[in-house]
């Protein structure tokens, strides 16, 4: 089966995909061959897959990887001129650079923050680990900054916020029905800063709005084993909840860049899409409603199997009709990646 | 290490569920194959729920639905970790606990099958309730075709930490996980060994 595929996140048309067979693809989105293989580093399937944001034009892929086998693994790869290079042969194979050991059991999920400062892991052990690295490019030295273990139960995903001014905020998702906010302060201290309950089963996808003005602060999307998918917000309350699509647990949600638009998958194997609308005022000079609506379900999207994940992405390959156009990504229990259009 | 339960109860062969024909399921035998493939062999790069060597039964499946009692039979005959005995003489499963929920539309490639089983362990705190419960939801999901969604649950008040054991069982990365843990594997296949004889 397959478990994730996350697009590039540096503009450049690769989607890396995580497997069972204990191996990352990377593909080519410009016409959706296989571009890479990162293979040989873990002993147990690959859960987990993150690019590294690029901070410096260093000419050098890396990607982490995060396994069953309870390791991570950094990789690097050399990439001159990629835009040219339709033709894989001559390049030098992904090199598997270090592995990361800590935790005691699978490591369900890593994601560097947007500015590639750290790289953090959660697992099964129920801790989170945030790392970072030290030292001069291509040392490959890290260092554990912290190990959070607040949660009570396995930590199914995390996801980065973006800096708004206060710093980098990490959420995460767990078997124990909660999702917690930690940040680090100025000494490099970790805390866990909010606890949001609601959920009444695993945490299992978590992804924040992607584009908000200045003066907002991006909300939150989850979803979960109970079949339902919230919004939360302010101080930090769930303030909606999407309505009700699937009837199996929802494995994956992500809010859309260009669109706003919410796509959900999951057990039962359905795609769903959901978008804010306005609603109007309740009352004269009252504040505007908006609700969720669903404009689209696709049943069956890999036949009968599950749903793993999905995700928006930009598309580039001949098929776009506008720069920076959306397609869905979804990956399955059938192994197989498929790109949608709508 | 001391049994969780010494004297399980045994029910006799009279008190079990017969069928007046069993017929001769050509897709139950051939799965039954896949499935004794899959267990005996070194499943380095295979995935567990790989079915793509049964994939050519599957136009049988829209000719002939499976019932509650072809399920039952595919789960009645798995050994106990502890006793070498079924989990159906130990009444741990029962035909009646058995629910198949099948979609009104099987022409629809996507429409999916609901089987729910429940479980009565032989002792209110039984240890080996997971491994128990694991045993039937692989045999279950490596014997039916992707289309059935199996959910294997403890019988409501039947097991002091049901809820716990219920969750983990529905939770499909722990148990993918699970599968690939050597000795948890090697319990399974013995406890699947009177499956396949």
């Amino acid at each position: 089966r397959a478990w994730v595929s996350i697009p590039n996140p540096n503009g450049l048309p690769l989607i890396a995909t995580a497997t069972s067979d204990k191996t990352v693809r990377v593909y080519s989105l410009r016409n959706f061959t296989l571009h890479s293989m990162l293979e040989g580093g873990h002993s147990r399937s690959v859960r987990s897959v993150a690019w590294q944001p690029a901070v410096k034009n260093t000419g050098t892929l890396c990607l982490a990887t995060g396994s069953f086998d309870a390791t991570m693994g950094i990789w690097r790869r050399r990439e001159e001129r990629f835009a040219d290079n339709e033709d894989s042969d001559n390049d030098d194979d992904w090199e598997f650079a270090i592995v990361l050991e800590g935790h005691d059991s699978e490591v369900k999920n890593v994601a560097y923050s947007p500015s590639g400062q750290w790289l953090a892991s959660c697992s099964r052990d129920k801790s989170i680990w945030i790392w970072e690295e030290i030292g001069d490019e291509g040392d490959d030295e890290f260092e554990t900054v912290a190990v959070l273990q607040e949660h009570t139960a396995d930590v199914k995903c995390v996801s980065w916020r973006k800096d708004d001014g206060n710093g980098e905020i990490l959420a995460s998702g767990s078997y124990d029905d909660t999702i917690r906010f930690f940040k680090g302060d100025d000494e490099g201290e970790w805390s866990c800063i909010s606890t949001l309950e609601g959920h009444a089963g695993t945490v299992w996808s978590l992804d924040w709005e992607p584009e908000v003005s200045q003066k907002q602060i991006p909300r939150l999307l989850s979803s979960s084993a109970d079949c339902t998918i919230r919004v939360w917000s302010k101080t930090w309350e769930c303030t909606a909840t999407l309505p009700t699509a699937h009837d199996l647990p929802i494995y994956s949600v992500s809010w859309g860049k260009k669109t706003g638009r919410v796509v959900s998958t999951g057990g039962d194997g359905k795609i769903v899409i959901y978008e804010e609308r306005t609603k109007g005022r309740t009352s004269v000079g009252g504040a505007i409603e908006r609700e969720w609506v669903i404009v689209g379900v696709l049943a069956g999207g890999h036949g009968p199997y599950e749903i793993n994940h999905v995700t928006w992405c930009t598309r580039f390959d001949s098929g776009k009709t506008a720069d920076g156009e959306e397609m869905i990504v979804t990956t399955g229990d059938d192994g197989v990646v498929r790109a949608w259009a709508l | 290490m001391a049994l969780d339960n010494e004297n399980p109860l045994i029910l006799s062969a009279s008190e079990l569920p017969t069928r007046k024909q069993r017929r001769k399921n050509k897709e139950l035998s051939s799965k039954q194959h896949a499935v004794k493939d899959m267990l005996s062999s070194k499943l380095c790069s295979a995935d567990p729920f790989d079915l793509s060597d049964s994939s050519d039964t599957d136009s049988n499946d829209s000719v002939e639905p499976i019932d509650e009692m072809e399920i039952y039979d595919l789960i009645a005959p798995i050994s106990d970790p502890e006793h070498p005995l079924s989990l159906e003489s130990l009444g741990v499963v029962k035909l009646q606990d058995v629910h198949l929920v099948s979609p009104n539309d099987l022409t629809n490639p996507a429409a999916l099958s609901r089987v729910l089983v429940e479980l009565t362990p032989t002792v209110s705190h039984c240890s080996l309730a997971t491994v128990i419960g694991l045993g039937v939801r692989v045999r279950l999901e490596q014997a039916l075709p992707p289309s059935y969604r199996v959910e294997v649950k403890i019988k409501k008040d039947t097991h002091s930490q049901a809820d716990e054991v219920n969750k983990q069982l529905s939770d499909k990365e722990r148990v993918a996980a699970a599968l690939e843990n050597e000795n948890l594997m090697s319990i399974l296949r013995t406890m699947m060994k009177t499956c396949t004889e």
